[in-house]
């Protein structure tokens, strides 16, 4: 009665979410993977597009379950750029959820020639988000250390700006090509959600130093 | 009737209490570690408790000062007024005296207040003590100087060593824990309860500072020092612990009822601090007030001491964390606190001095 179940400890939580984000993204990468390929139909896509949005819904279950573990025992700063992080992390699944769900209401395909930079912007993502889980752990693991030698957010930020290059370089082929305006604003639009969640994750690690900043020594 | 003259004495208490709170929890509460309603409780009760359990112990050293500048009456004065029965008017002109200065005092500390300055509450009822002298003792005479240049000196120099002590205090006491300590910090979780529990117990250890230091000034001008050799009360109170008690009622309810905005001055506006600088701050704060008490053998200022361990602190990053514009006027009001307090009860002494010679 007296104690506290061990599952609802915040760092328990957070990974939880996480897991729950990052099974959204391999999702996700199925998805796309299957839509590069102009053989899939759009119900087998519809089925996947379903399967990112069941992820996308378990996550935010998960961040509600967080939320509630966030009790008395954190300072209130503390408790507000959990909360803050945690969201920022739901948008991740948001965006992929957005991203599946609209293609295959648009009955959208990423035009051939810059199918692989989607995927490549994508895997440069999960890579991503790879040490974005690491620096959430190190939050819980080793703060003062964290504190002091904080290069991991340097290392995400690096690689959004790898995908700040792909990102540019597919707008300029795109407009360079014959397609309609209407088209190469449609592909435009969703060459921007995939690099949305690189910022998002940017975003995050860019909350994560202010966060370190703020308890710094 | 003759006990409504405590209530200046109170009032200066309740003005001490709406300043002096802000050094216990001032940090604390703009950092949110501790919520404000929580503090101004902790503060409360330990200031209560210091002021029973140690401070009737400065009350001799404020009397001393008093009654060298004709506040209060020396015992040759006391028993006379015994031997030609006019023992109950001495009582009621000390009681007024005490009360005019308090009333000085009082009101310097909560414009002082008001306008977001954390003063010296202390200093001010030294200022009024020495103003209500200037007027009445003959500073000309050597043995008047004698007694008083000494506590004038000693009040002067905490001015610049009592900020100063405090400063390098928590400069070193922040430096040993950034340097030492806080790479050992696992979680964010361990951070938050050390960060807590830190200001905490700071925060008791400052508020019963407090109650010791400054509980005995808001009343031992109604304090007897002469009872235990005459018998007769020549003053409002004869007990000096109860004498003290009143103090840290009347500094706790001024604590509970108007602290909140001298509190986040301290808190924010002097220099760029963290959670863990700031309980470390509290305690230099303490640590300074207790030596610096037992050293000069006077009453400290805990405001003066708080404002130089936050600088203490926010040096320990660089000269630019510290906003060196907010300490200016600060250390203005320091010196006008008392400056205008004396001046008040010089002008109330010309005003009555046919009641008082």
């Amino acid at each position: 009665m007296f104690t506290r179940n061990r599952n609802d400890r915040p760092d328990i939580r957070i990974a939880e979410q996480l897991k729950d984000v990052d099974a959204c993204l391999v999702r996700f990468d199925s998805f796309l993977r299957a839509a590069s390929v102009s053989d899939t139909s759009f119900e087998a896509l519809r089925v996947l597009s379903d399967s990112v949005c069941e992820a996308e819904s378990t996550a935010d279950s998960s961040l509600r379950r967080l939320i509630d573990s966030l009790g008395g025992d954190l300072l209130p700063a503390t408790r507000q750029d959990l909360i803050e992080i945690a969201t920022s992390c739901d948008r991740i699944a948001n965006k992929c959820e957005t991203y599946a769900t609209q293609s295959v209401v648009q009955h959208f395909r990423m035009p051939e020639p810059f199918c692989e930079d989607i995927l490549q912007i994508l895997s440069i993502t999960k890579g991503q988000f790879v040490l974005l889980e690491k620096s959430i752990r190190m939050l819980f693991t080793e703060i003062g250390k964290f504190v002091k030698d904080h290069g991991i957010l340097d290392d995400i930020r690096r690689e959004e700006s790898r995908v700040d290059d792909i990102e540019k370089d597919i707008y300029e082929r795109l407009y360079a090509t014959d397609c309609g305006l209407a088209e190469k604003m449609q592909a435009a639009r969703f060459v921007e959600l995939v690099c949305d969640i690189s910022d998002a994750i940017e975003n995050i690690a860019d909350k994560i130093q202010i966060m370190l900043i703020t308890r710094k020594a | 009737m003759i006990y409504l003259l405590l209530i200046p004495g109170l009032f200066m208490g309740w003005s001490l209490g709406t300043n002096d709170a802000a050094n216990a929890f001032g940090t604390a509460v703009a950092t949110r570690v501790v919520k404000y309603r929580t503090a101004i409780l902790i503060i409360a009760v330990f200031c209560i408790l210091g002021a029973i359990l140690g401070g009737a112990g400065n009350i001799d050293k404020v009397a001393e000062l008093a009654e060298s500048n004709r506040v209060t009456a020396s015992l040759s004065e006391t028993l006379a007024a015994i031997e030609d029965g006019s023992a109950e008017a001495l009582r009621l002109r000390s009681a007024l005296k005490g009360a005019i200065i308090f009333l000085c005092a009082g009101l310097t500390v909560f414009v002082m207040s008001y306008l977001k300055f954390p003063v010296s509450a202390n200093q001010s009822i030294t200022g009024a003590i020495i103003g209500w002298g200037l007027y009445h003792a003959n500073y000309s005479d050597p043995e008047v100087l004698a007694v008083n240049l000494p506590q004038i000196g000693k009040f002067a120099a905490t001015w610049v060593l009592n900020p100063l002590g405090a400063g390098i205090i928590s400069f070193v006491l922040v430096w040993l824990f950034n340097r030492f300590l806080y790479a050992r910090i696992s979680s964010l979780g361990a951070y938050d309860k050390l960060v807590r529990a830190g200001y905490i117990i700071a925060g008791i250890f400052a508020s019963y500072s407090i109650g010791i230091n400054s509980s005995a000034n808001v009343t031992a001008l109604y304090y007897d020092t002469h009872f235990a050799e005459t018998g007769v009360v020549s003053n409002l109170l004869g007990d000096a612990r109860l004498t003290a008690t009143l103090g840290g009622i009347a500094i706790a309810i001024g604590v509970l009822t108007f602290s909140k905005r001298v509190m986040m001055t301290v808190g924010s506006s002097i220099a760029e601090i963290s959670q863990t600088d700031g309980f470390l701050v509290i305690l230099a704060m303490s640590l300074t007030i207790v030596i610096m008490g037992k050293w000069m053998g006077i009453p400290v200022s805990t405001s003066q001491a708080v404002v130089g361990a936050v600088i203490g602190a926010g040096l320990t990053r660089g000269v630019r964390q510290v906003h060196f514009g907010v300490f200016r006027r600060i250390a203005i009001a320091w010196i006008s606190s008392p400056t205008v307090a004396g001046l008040a009860t010089y002008a109330i002494a010309a005003l009555t001095a046919g009641y008082f010679a």
